[in-house]
């Protein structure tokens, strides 16, 4: 494992200064990073939230930087995720990692070469619930052996225009629903097969869902339930997990640590309906960027590495693949 | 052949239930007995021995025998191979039938069954009650009357414990199949009497849960998938993965996505709970799937669920099984 003479705190180079990069701020700030960045659009209001130094070429801000942070949509991060690496620069970049599991496959082979970090950002291996279950599962003495998997995720389609592109997002599936592709890996291990089919309604194409159904090597089967409700859905995620062993259950809508009455609650502003509201949670995106920065600097290993970013990314594009054909795809 | 048998609506109805294998056979003898107006006579040829307080004889021949011009009615609730033979004999006998779901454990026996049942004018239903349950009678509305807008997917679990104190359950002569067989029916009864039959179903199995208690061959855990021509998507969990020791069998779930919100549903969420207790106190759904049929045998017409429905289940859980085969999605055919 590479360790690397970062500045410390780190200087960070946040490469697109869209919504996410406003989920990651909060770990670099935490952190006391250094930060600067570069965008197409949005850099001076980022930068004024932030305190970001801007720049208006990479190459600038490679300059200035030991770590990027790839926050870009999802069809520029292959050309920025090549130039941080061979800038020599540790990369972390949003998932999924790229559209095409060719294109993931290099971006890794690429970090390797490089001896440089590169780490997808699957936050969800950070909330908190999913942690536990994990942990509970590797102990082999909660769940026994892991038979049956169901995972649901529940928002809006996110309010930028490219999201709603599949060619730009990859859709629901590649988007939305690869955070639980990505958990069911985590829990169950490698697939064998990929079953996927995916409604959109015709009054209108906004609202989506789509049912992934995973066979994996060890035997376990998965059910991956994405959706896109329409204006207003709350963001909801619950999962259910059978082994020969045991059962865990969670499901956030029914995790009320703090209720508010009907009277109350009218007067609460509502969240923006695509991220979870997790105020009463340690930030997973801050724990994630915290546990990049710090593995960046003692050489250790992370819970999700660039391999698991092109895990998800491969079994994604065969479900893509299986929406496509109809048929099941062997992975 | 005989005609079917038209009911006087001024003496008891003779119904005859047939076998106590399944374990619903208990419930319905109580409820049966305990009305006015059913003369009730219970068959338990393999002597389980659990039916009481009812008279109860010890072959089907004594059953038939059991008044000079034989029952008006059977319900049967045998093991599911046995269900064709018990159903195809009161067709030829004229006698109206309620029978255990799921109808048949293969198709060939289901058409013989629906086909034989209108060639003789009788009433077949088949045992849905959660069909009858205010849960699931929400959910129709609410999918039908355009509360929801266009509803583009479903999501199913039928979830329970192995099935204990039957060893036939899990016999894969028997009983069809496993878990696949046992609780994909209920929740395709469900969208089929919404959405009619799908185009397509996907399934994966395996045997984790229960593994060594579930008979060989047997299914515990399983994954449908169903695609439906409008582009509607719906997969049913029906799996054996409730442990087996909640304080509670398992339980249905349906929750509907649409273009006009979010429809959950339990149908079995009615119960006072506490650590290990679950005391039920919701509707008796058997009791108001046998008004159905009892009705439906006095009016000489069935109501839903049909035999009908139960046929189309019965093609499902087959698609299902080739799927499990092949490891790609069958075409129901003539939907």
């Amino acid at each position: 494992m590479t360790t690397t003479a970062h500045a410390d705190p780190p200087r960070v180079g946040i490469v697109g200064t869209g919504g996410i990069s406003r989920a990651h701020l909060p770990g670099w700030t935490e952190l006391g990073a250094e930060l600067h960045c570069y965008s197409l659009t949005g850099a001076e209001e980022f930068a004024a939230e932030s305190g970001a130094t801007t720049h208006d070429s990479l190459d600038s801000l490679l300059a200035a930087v030991d770590v990027v942070d790839v926050c870009t949509p999802t069809p520029a991060h292959p050309e920025i995720v090549r130039a941080a690496l061979d800038a020599g620069k540790d990369v972390v970049c949003e998932k999924p990692l790229a559209l095409t599991a060719e294109e993931s496959r290099d971006l890794a082979e690429h970090a390797e070469r490089a001896g440089r970090r590169l780490f997808p950002a699957h936050v969800v291996r950070f909330f908190p619930q999913y942690a536990a279950a994990k942990r509970a599962i590797d102990t082999g003495a909660v769940v026994g052996e892991l038979a049956v998997l169901r995972f649901e995720r529940t928002g809006s389609l996110p309010d930028r225009s490219w999201y709603a592109d599949e060619e730009l997002s990859g859709g629901i599936v590649m988007d939305q629903m690869i955070h639980d592709i990505d958990q069911a890996l985590w829990m169950a291990g490698p697939v064998q097969k990929v079953y996927a089919q995916q409604a959109i309604a015709s009054s209108d194409s906004t609202v989506r869902t789509a049912h992934v159904v995973l066979t994996h090597r060890s035997g376990a089967i998965s059910h991956c339930r994405g959706f896109w409700g329409p204006v207003g859905t709350k963001f909801r995620y619950t999962f259910d997990l059978a082994g020969d062993g045991g059962h865990l259950q969670y499901d956030s809508a029914g995790d009320p640590g703090i209720v508010f009455d009907d009277v109350a609650s009218a007067r609460q502003s509502s969240g923006d309906g695509f991220l979870p509201d997790v105020s009463t949670l340690r930030d997973p995106y801050a724990a994630e960027i915290v546990e990049f920065a710090t593995a960046l600097r003692a050489g250790a290993p992370t819970r999700v590495d660039a391999a698991d970013g092109v895990l998800a990314v491969e079994v994604s594009r065969a479900a893509l693949e299986s929406l496509r054909t109809g048929r099941s795809i062997a992975c | 052949m005989l005609t079917a048998r038209t009911i006087d609506p001024a003496t008891p109805m003779k119904v005859a239930l047939m076998s106590c294998a399944h374990t619903h056979a208990v419930g319905y003898a109580g409820l049966l007995e305990a009305r006015a107006d059913v003369d009730l006579v219970v068959a338990d040829p393999d002597g389980y021995g659990d039916v009481r307080g009812v008279r109860v004889v010890p072959s089907y021949a004594a059953a038939w025998d059991a008044w000079p011009e034989g029952p008006d009615a059977i319900v049967v609730t045998s093991a599911n191979a046995h269900h064709k033979d018990l159903v195809l004999e009161a067709a030829r006998r004229g006698v109206h039938v309620l029978c255990e779901k799921p109808l048949a454990t293969n198709l060939p026996d289901a058409e013989a069954m629906v086909e034989a049942c209108r060639e003789a004018g009788v009433v077949l239903m088949t045992a849905f009650p959660v069909h009858f349950a205010p849960e699931v009678e929400a959910l129709r509305t609410a999918l039908t009357d355009g509360t929801l807008g266009e509803v583009i997917g479903l999501t199913g679990t039928n979830n329970g414990k192995l099935p204990a104190g039957r060893d036939w359950f899990t016999d894969v002569e028997l009983a069809g199949g496993g878990a696949m067989v046992d609780h994909t029916v209920h929740i395709a009864e469900i969208l089929d009497s919404v959405f009619g039959p799908p185009a397509t179903v996907h399934a994966v199995t395996n045997r984790i849960l229960y593994a060594e208690r579930a008979g060989e061959g047997a299914e515990t855990g399983g994954l449908v998938t169903l695609t439906y021509d409008s582009g509607l998507v719906a997969t049913i969990d029906c799996s054996w993965s409730q442990p087996a020791d909640a304080p509670t069998w398992g339980g249905l779930r349906l929750q509907a996505l649409g273009t006009g919100g979010q429809l959950q549903i339990d149908a079995f969420a009615q119960h006072v709970g506490g650590h290990g207790q679950w005391l039920p106190y919701g509707t008796n759904t058997d009791a108001l799937l046998l008004d159905a049929f009892l009705d439906a045998v006095r009016a000489g017409e069935a109501v839903d669920p049909t035999g009908e429905v139960g046929l189309r289940t019965v093609a499902v859980v087959a698609a299902a099984q080739e799927s499990v085969r092949t490891g790609q999605p069958v075409a129901i055919a003539g939907a």
